[in-house]
């Protein structure tokens, strides 16, 4: 138990020190659409699957957000430059809000 | 001259036409000792024309068109037709509408049982008739092949042979029908009682009879699925002057009758078989959303429909409507998804149902299926469709989670980008100091 909690600690202290800002604030971001994704399945399964095609875009919605930032987490990464050497992180961003667009558009007309 | 032609048009419109019959006879012994039965049959308006069942002159059909509706065959003993007449062409008389009323006896001939089996029925063994011992007239000569039916063994449809408890013990003397009872076509009109069975009273009973009980049929009858009518009598006594007039008494004692029920089966059998009963057609149909006349080019999932259905009936030389409680509606897409009883509303039959959430191609089918009534198949193939992208419900109440959901991405996102742009520059220079 002690060594789980030091590993909690160390890797709280790590991530603190370590992280760069810019990928705290996509944590941050990836961690308020989880929620809402959460929130949105326990309330279907709580009130059934009526409206369903508005479900599915609620929450598919939220699983796209969510793959789509931790695509730009992955890019923008100073530790993964190796891997995308010639995508610079303000294309990772453009390509972010081109993929973003796509998805909300498709989002709202199967929303119902 | 004028009222002369008048008089005349009157005259025979007051004279019912019933349609050209043939009858063929063995000799013209026949259309005496059967006179009551032929008599009948032409105070009801048939067209009667005696042939004897080998004349070379006969022709059922000249230039491609039938000269008789109908054909009674009263010659047991024919062994060919003639002219152009054989078992190929009346089956074919009967496969294009016309009806066949045939009698045979215990001598019937080849010709006769060749025809009976195209229609589904076998005739027993020449020489065997119908023997039962325990159920025989009073008046039988020594061979109790006289028999005494009592009217328990009819089919049980009014429509076919009358009400069963009006009629009197019957008469029958003759052969055995053997009848498939997997032949949903088939009918068994009059069967013999369980104590009988059919084999040839003369030689010892060597192997089983061929038709033993409630099996041996008497007068068979088919309704083909074109509707036309076949019935087979294994007795041509059945339809006699001499049977339709003589006293009934069972030799046992129990079942006793001034005079026997023979001749109003006779009369009720021929009716049906030349469809004077039990003919039914569909006169109109009609399909429409509730409160709408016309029917629409497409139906959509879940909405309101009537149907209606006016169905005749054949009585007394007009059609009349026609009434039944026992009619119903499927709304078929290859299984019924809707299967309702129609209601009778003053001359027409009605139904009204909501459409299944279901899209795709539908029947409306009626199949009306009673013995003894001219079968009833009536389809009439509709589309239903989705609703279209207009037609569905917006903004409901419970989606409104999902709703915010959905928007709450795009405004994370607008918050995001908006942070995320701005953190850069210091962001860059923290990295490369990294």
């Amino acid at each position: 138990m002690p060594q789980i909690g030091s590993v909690i600690s160390k890797f709280y202290t790590e991530y603190n020190t370590k992280t760069p800002k810019k990928l705290k604030v996509i944590d941050a971001y990836l961690l308020y659409i989880l929620l809402t994704g959460i929130v949105q399945f326990v309330y279907c399964c709580l009130v059934g699957t009526f409206p369903f095609n508005s479900f599915l875009s609620g929450f598919i919605s939220c699983v796209s957000s969510f793959v789509l930032a931790v695509c730009l987490r992955l890019q923008v990464n100073p530790e993964n430059k190796s891997q995308f050497s010639g995508i610079s992180p303000e294309r990772g961003f453009a390509d972010f809000i081109f993929a973003h667009v796509v998805l909300h558009l498709v989002v709202m007309n199967f929303i119902g | 001259m004028k009222l002369f032609l008048f008089l005349i048009c009157t005259l025979f419109s007051l004279v019912r036409s019933q349609g050209n019959t043939l009858v063929l006879l063995d000799n013209q012994v026949i259309r005496e000792t059967h006179s009551i039965f032929f008599k009948s049959l032409q105070e009801r308006g048939y067209n009667l024309s005696f042939k004897i069942a080998d004349d070379s002159s006969l022709v059922l059909s000249k230039y491609g068109e039938y000269l008789y509706e109908n054909l009674i065959i009263f010659a047991p003993a024919v062994e060919e037709f003639g002219g152009t007449l054989n078992v190929d062409t009346i089956t074919q008389f009967v496969d294009d509408g016309g009806n066949v009323l045939v009698a045979g006896n215990s001598g019937t001939g080849d010709v006769l049982r060749e025809l009976a089996s195209e229609c589904g029925f076998e005739v027993d063994e020449e020489g065997a008739f119908v023997i039962d011992h325990l159920n025989y007239d009073v008046n039988d000569e020594g061979q109790h092949t006289k028999l005494v039916i009592t009217p328990d063994n009819l089919i049980d449809a009014p429509v076919i042979v009358g009400s069963r408890k009006d009629v009197k013990p019957l008469l029958y003397q003759g052969t055995g029908i053997l009848a498939d009872p997997e032949n949903p076509l088939v009918l068994p009109l009059l069967s013999a009682e369980s104590t009988a069975y059919s084999y040839i009273p003369e030689q010892a009973i060597k192997e089983y009879p061929h038709a033993v009980g409630r099996d041996t049929v008497l007068i068979a009858g088919l309704q083909a699925r074109n509707n036309a009518r076949v019935v087979f009598s294994g007795s041509l006594s059945f339809f006699s002057d001499e049977f339709f007039t003589a006293p009934v008494e069972k030799a046992q004692g129990g079942v006793k009758s001034d005079v026997s029920g023979n001749r109003d089966v006779a009369f009720a059998i021929s009716q049906w078989v030349f469809k004077e009963h039990g003919q039914l057609r569909v006169r109109s149909v009609k399909h429409s959303r509730v409160g709408e006349e016309k029917p629409p080019s497409a139906y959509t999932i879940m909405e309101d429909v009537i149907y209606k259905i006016e169905i005749d009936i054949f009585e007394d030389g007009e059609w009349k409507p026609f009434s039944a409680d026992d009619i119903q509606l499927e709304f078929v897409r290859i299984d019924p998804f809707v299967r309702t009883n129609l209601q009778k509303k003053g001359k027409q039959y009605e139904a009204r149902f909501k459409i299944p959430d279901v899209y795709g191609v539908y029947q409306f089918k009626v199949d009306y299926d009673r013995v003894g009534y001219t079968r009833i198949y009536n389809t009439t193939q509709v589309s239903v469709r989705p609703l279209q992208h207009t037609q569905y419900e917006r903004f409901i109440n419970c989606a409104y989670p999902y709703y915010a959901g959905a928007f709450s991405m795009m405004g994370g996102l607008f918050l995001f980008s908006f942070v995320f742009l701005h953190l850069k520059e210091d962001e860059v220079k923290k990295s490369k100091g990294d």
